[in-house]
Formats: C-alpha cells, structure tokens, sequence
C-alpha cells in the first residue's frame, strides 16, 4: 500500500493508472469478501469464542473453559445418538452411489430413449426437499402409505408397518428418501466420467479376450474413481446438512431415533436457547466435517471437489 | 456389443423410472381424489377426481402471499449472485498483490458449510436488524464461491487476442467487460442464475430461523407449517406441495440442459 502510494506520488501517468486498477480490483471483490466475513469466518470464529463461555442472550458471557465439551462427551447421550445418527445416514451414501453407478451403466449404453431416462432419474434432485420429506411421509404412512399397501398386498406383513413411529425403520426410512433424492444427480456425475473413458480401451481389452466382468472392474472402476469420491463428498455433505428432509419426516423422532447432529443444534438453540452449548456442538460437527473431508481427499489419491488454481 | 439385445436394460430402467416417478403419482393422486383419504385398500388411481382441495389450499393459507416473499428472496438472491460473483470473479482472472490470500481465503470458507454457522450467523443477523426481513432472508446467500469460480472460469476462457483487439479499437475497460466479456459468459450466467433460484427457492433451514411473523414466510415454510397443524389428515397437504412443487419442476423441464449442467458445474467445483 505504501509502495503503491509513493508510486502514485511519483505521478507518472502509468503508475497512477495500475493504482487505480487496484482499487478497482478491490472494489471488485469487496462486496463478496463483505459477505463471507460476515456470514463464514466470523461465525466461525464466535462459535469457538462462544463454545468455551457460559452465556445466554441476557446475561454476560462468563469463561468456563471446556465445561461444554465435558458436558457433551459425558453427560449427553443425546450428542452421542444424534452422532452415531449422522454417521449412520453419512454410510449410506455409498449405497446410493452403487445403484447410481449401475444406472449410469445402463443409461450410457447405446440404447433409444436415454435422454428421457437421465431425465426421469433426475428429475427429483432439483426439488424442494421439504416436500420431497411431506411426499415420503405419506409413502411411508401407516394406514394408506403406498409401500404398506405393497407390503401388505404381498402378504409380507399382517399389520401395517408405522415406519416412520418405529425405532428401528425411522432412520433407514429418512435414508431412503435421502438416496431416491440424490440418485438421479450422483448419475449424471458418473455419466459425465464415463464419458472420459476412452472407449478404444475397451476394444484392446475385448481383443485380448478380457470379458466384461474384468473390463469392469480393471478399466471402468480405476477410472471412475474421481467420479466416485467426488460423489461421495457431496453424498457425504448433502447427507449431514439434511435438516430439512429429518426435521419434516420425523423431527427427529421417535424420541431421538433419526437426530442428528444439526437437528439437535437447532433444537439446542432455537427451542432450549443454549447457544453456548449449541456452539460446543456445531464446533464438534465442523471438525466431524473436516476430518471425513481430509479422509476422502487422502483415499482418492487427489483432490476430488477442489477448484483448480491456475 | 452392438448386436446384443436391449430389451433387458430398457426393463431395468423402465421399472428404476417408475419407482423414481411413483411417489409423485401418490401425492398427485391424493391431491386430486375425491375419497376419504384414508379407505382401505387405497385406490391406485383416483377416484372421482376433482380440484377441491387445490381451491381448499388458495383459501386456508396465505399462499399467494408465501410465493410472492419466495419470489422476492430468491430474486434478490440472483440479482446479487449475478452481479457480484461477475464481479469478483473478473477481478479474480487479474493478477494484483493478494491474490493468492484471496484465492486461499475462498477456498477455506467453502469448506465452512452454511448449517455450521447458523448460531452466530442467527446473532449476527439479529445485531445488524435485519431479522424479519428479506435483506436477513437473502444476505448470506448474496454471493457463492462456487459460482464466482464458474465466472471466473467463464472469464479466463475469453481470448486475450479478442480483449486486446478490442483495446485497440479503444474500447474502454468497462464497455470491455459488458460488451465483451459478459456475453460471452453467457453459460455461466445461467449456472449462477439456476444455482442462486435452486438455493435460495428450495432453502428452509435460514428462513426458519430467521423469520418471526407469518408474513415473512416462504414457500417451504409454509408447507412445514401447514403440515405442524394439519398432520398428514388432509388431501389439501398434497395439494399444496404439487403446487409448490410445479413452478421449479416446469422450469427445470423447460431449461434441461441448462440445469443439469448447472448443477453438476457447481457439484463438481465445489
């Protein structure tokens, strides 16, 4: 800045003009850079600050190290549920991935009609999720849900089955509509990485006698691999972010059986009004984040989601 | 490989298709029966359909009121993401001192998801008074790094022949940008465009929190809140979310290619 200034001193005409190029540059990011201090870093920031404090909206913040923390790891059977929850819904994603590869497969080869496919298959990505959550819950409605009707139908069962109200299929019910949501998007990632194959490779291996099992799992798999961990991040994200569809289906319930992590971070904040405590959590929630990031990067050999820098 | 038959994939997806398009033929089919929605066994198709419970939903809820606060947010929304993501990210394709701290500034609040900071980006919003209101509704959706990285992608893929022809022909800096690399970067208009709508239409957790009154409410909103005290009772909640869901399940048959492109530009970015 300095050096700048003393250029712009100097007067000579150049100068001055890269200068103002500066600024202008600057100008130019401000705003955005405004709004991510704003609604990214700082809130970072303040919730670590406010992690280690007891405080609540009307009274002073008072220092209480890492009381919360304790509190979380010892006392909360709630976080380790909602925890094992999110995990829970986090190892589906691969499941979707399966099917999707498997779509993409077929979708990819030379059939008629395959527009109209990828277009049915995604159609349900881009909706709103909190009526894609309303949709599911009538699907999985005890009385007149269409997948009791089924059941039923087929003498499965005797009694209708209350999916949603039940300990045990709440959460693969919520892992189901999570997948049905994402499956038509996780195609059309690895269709565009089945593209890139080429398919010469294909020809030499069928050549020297490789069937198609062996052309599958040696050319087709390695070289999806980037597709497939790209997938998985965002399954992994779009999964532990989910509050939407958990809050509509279930709200969490029954009893603690579908929480998760975010769920339960809202419920801390906005009905208990914890935030101290909220914050210890989300903190936890970030480094969770974090750390399954770093961990998939480090499988995939690579940068799977990273922006290329020039 | 060419002669093998296709029938056995053609099933396959058929039968995928159908069990992705299933739920929607459910609640489309319930909005619309004239039954008691709780006979059993249901009817596969519906009986005696009619419009009812749409013409139930116009006078039960504020709807026209909850599309005209989503139009308003998500409007707001793209126009900010549009302008100051081609902002951002032309300045992004110069070289100044910084940019590399710039570049890793971006690169680490994407890894920041939104959800993760709701509790002091609720305090925050309230200390600078725009609970209850659009701006607070819209604000931290004001610009994407994903979709300044589409720009900025957009951006650097313009010639530099064509920019300095131009600059020979003594264009200035500004008409550069707005008649020259702007149109160009029509593609990454469109992914900013359907991204922001995508978020910002579809977005439920930020509006919860951050509305009070019933007058503030969007879309999504008013779907959760016609659920919390209507239960799963009536044909009209089904109503409600076709509706809700025809304006985005329209636009994106209309804009196909665009969309899927969008989307998986910015998956794949970010």
């Amino acid at each position: 800045m300095i050096e700048a200034a003393v250029k712009a001193k100097a007067g000579s005409p150049a100068l001055r003009r890269s200068t103002r190029r500066a600024i202008l540059i600057w100008a130019f990011l401000a705003p955005s850079l405004l709004i991510f201090l704003l609604y990214r870093i700082l809130p970072l920031l303040w919730n670590v600050v406010l992690s280690f404090e007891a405080w609540s909206p009307l009274k002073p913040a008072v220092f209480i190290g890492l009381d919360n923390y304790q509190e979380m790891l010892f006392d909360d059977d709630v976080f380790w549920q909602s925890l094992w929850n999110t995990l829970g819904l986090i190892s589906s994603a691969p499941i979707g991935i399966a099917l999707a590869l498997g779509l993409a497969l077929l979708v990819n080869s030379e059939i008629r009609g395959r527009e109209v496919y990828r277009t049915t298959i995604f159609l349900s990505y881009p909706l709103m999720t909190v009526a894609v959550a309303i949709i599911w819950r009538w699907m999985f409605d005890e009385r007149v849900g269409l997948i009791n009707y089924v059941v039923r139908s087929l003498h499965l069962v005797d009694t209708p089955i209350p999916f949603l109200n039940s300990f045990t299929w709440a959460l693969p019910c919520v892992i189901v509509a999570n997948i049905w949501q994402m499956l038509g998007f996780y195609m059309v990632i690895i269709l565009s990485g089945l593209q890139t194959i080429p398919r010469n490779l294909y020809e030499a291996a069928g050549i020297d006698g490789a069937n198609a099992f062996h052309r599958f799992i040696r050319i087709t798999v390695p070289l999806l691999k980037p597709s497939l961990f790209l997938c998985f991040v965002i399954g992994m994200l779009n999964s532990v972010t989910s509050f939407d569809l958990v809050y509509v289906m279930t709200g969490g319930g029954p009893g603690r059986a579908t929480e998760i992590l975010i769920t339960y971070i809202y419920k801390l904040g906005f009905n208990q009004t914890r935030f101290d405590y909220a914050a210890a959590v989300t903190v936890t929630f970030f480094i969770l984040l974090l750390g399954i990031t770093y961990l998939a990067n480090r499988l995939s050999g690579g940068n799977a989601g990273a922006v290329e820098r020039d | 490989m060419r002669q093998k038959r296709t029938w056995p994939i053609h099933v396959a997806l058929i039968s995928v298709g159908a069990v992705m398009l299933l739920p929607f033929y459910w609640v489309l089919k319930t909005s619309i029966s004239g039954d008691n929605i709780f006979t059993y066994p249901p009817s596969v198709i519906p009986r005696d359909p009619n419009p009812f419970y749409y013409v139930d939903v116009w006078y039960a809820i504020p709807f026209a009121r909850y599309f005209l606060n989503s139009v308003i947010v998500s409007g707001m929304t793209i126009a900010a993401n549009v302008v100051l993501n081609a902002m951002a990210g032309y300045a992004l394709t110069q070289t100044f001192r910084g940019k590399t701290f710039v570049l890793l500034l971006f690169l680490s609040c994407m890894m920041i998801p939104f959800q993760a900071t709701i509790i002091p980006a609720y305090l925050i919003t309230g200390k600078l008074g725009l609970l209850d209101s659009y701006l607070g509704l819209s604000l931290p959706m004001f610009s994407t790094i994903i979709c300044i990285f589409v720009y900025k992608a957009s951006f650097d893929a313009v010639p530099r022949s064509l920019i300095d022809a131009a600059r020979v022909d003594g264009l200035s800096q500004w008409t550069i940008i707005w008649r020259v690399m702007l149109p160009l970067a029509r593609s990454a208009t469109a992914t900013n465009v359907i991204l922001s709508f995508i978020w910002s239409w579809n977005n439920f957790m930020w509006p919860l929190i951050v509305t009070r009154t019933p007058e503030m409410q969007t879309l999504p909103l008013g779907l959760a809140r016609f659920l919390s005290y209507q239960e799963d009772t009536t044909g009209a909640l089904y109503a409600f979310c076709i509706m809700v869901l025809a304006p985005g399940l329209l636009l994106f048959l209309m804009a196909q290619r665009e969309f899927v492109q969008g989307l998986s530009a910015g998956a794949t970015k970010g």
